[in-house]
């Protein structure tokens, strides 16, 4: 999955050095219908992974930090 | 065929001094996000704190940097005619046609590195917005090949482009067709445009209609 999402994003900013060393038309096509979606798609894979190992998760009760006193 | 001019005083624009900020901004976004992301492709894990930044943080700024430098380019004419429909529209810009828009790009009545935009954008604010985003319909229109020659606008000519420059031009009110209040209301109401009927097109019929096929 990591692996996925670093292709996915790696990809994408093939796109972000193809306009900043040349913007014409092509390349704007390419940054905004190829590049973008790639990048959404490879952070949302990102993001899937990281809630699957918990990340966006409250611990439960018992596993959670007691304050002092 | 005569030849042009040459010397320094005739080189428009002055030679480039290096890169500006704006092209070095996405890059540099760019560079340790692709350092990360190798990383992450070879290991095949990324510890927390390089994951959130290697593909998130540096790719979207990197995105948000390019999606500036994108805006600010795209107002050039260089951009507007590297497709291949605009590329003759683009061409009969430097030639002495009788068009609206080789008359204001010939005369230098109108800046030659931004004259698409200048006239096509509309006045104001707003105008750049909706340029930008009649900008994005091109796009999705090259791409999926949905486009007809002869080129149409989409809509009537926005006036505001040629009034921002021209309404308070002496030689402008002086005209006495333009002082008639008929002709103004119906040119105010968009009943009514400058070129066409009063003056020339704004580009010539054999450039909207040529421009490679879509594909």
């Amino acid at each position: 999955m990591i692996r996925l999402a670093c292709l996915l994003v790696l990809a994408s900013m093939a796109a972000v050095v193809l306009i900043a060393v040349q913007t014409t038309g092509t390349n704007a096509i390419v940054f905004s219908f190829v590049g973008t979606p790639l990048l959404a798609a490879g952070i949302a894979v990102y993001g899937i992974q990281r809630w699957r190992e918990g990340a966006f998760r409250s611990p439960p009760p018992s596993q959670r930090k007691r304050s002092p006193g | 065929m005569e030849s042009q001019p040459t010397g320094p005083l005739f080189t428009w624009p002055p030679p480039s001094h290096g890169l500006t900020w704006l092209e070095i901004l996405p890059l540099l976004a760019a560079a340790p996000a692709i350092v990360l992301l190798v990383q992450g492709l070879v290991r095949g894990r990324l510890p927390q704190p390089a994951g959130v930044a290697g593909v998130v943080f540096f790719p979207i700024a990197a995105y948000a940097f390019a999606g500036l430098l994108l805006m600010e380019n795209s107002k050039q004419v260089q951009f507007c005619g590297s497709c291949h429909v605009m590329t003759p529209i683009l061409e009969s810009l430097s030639h002495d046609n009788g068009s609206l828009a080789s008359i204001h790009y010939m005369r230098g009545r109108v800046s030659h590195d931004e004259a698409c935009f200048v006239c096509h954008s509309g006045y104001g604010i707003w105008g750049t917005v909706g340029a930008k985003l009649a900008g994005v319909r091109h796009m999705f229109h090259t791409v999926t090949g949905h486009y007809d020659r002869p080129l149409k606008l989409n809509g009537p000519f926005d006036i505001d482009s040629c009034l921002s420059c021209h309404a308070r031009s002496a030689n402008f009110r002086a005209v006495e067709a333009h002082q008639a209040l008929d002709l103004q209301e119906a040119l105010v109401s968009r009943q009514m445009s400058c070129t066409g009927v009063c003056h020339p097109a704004g580009h010539p019929d054999d450039a909207i209609a040529a421009g490679a096929p879509a594909s």
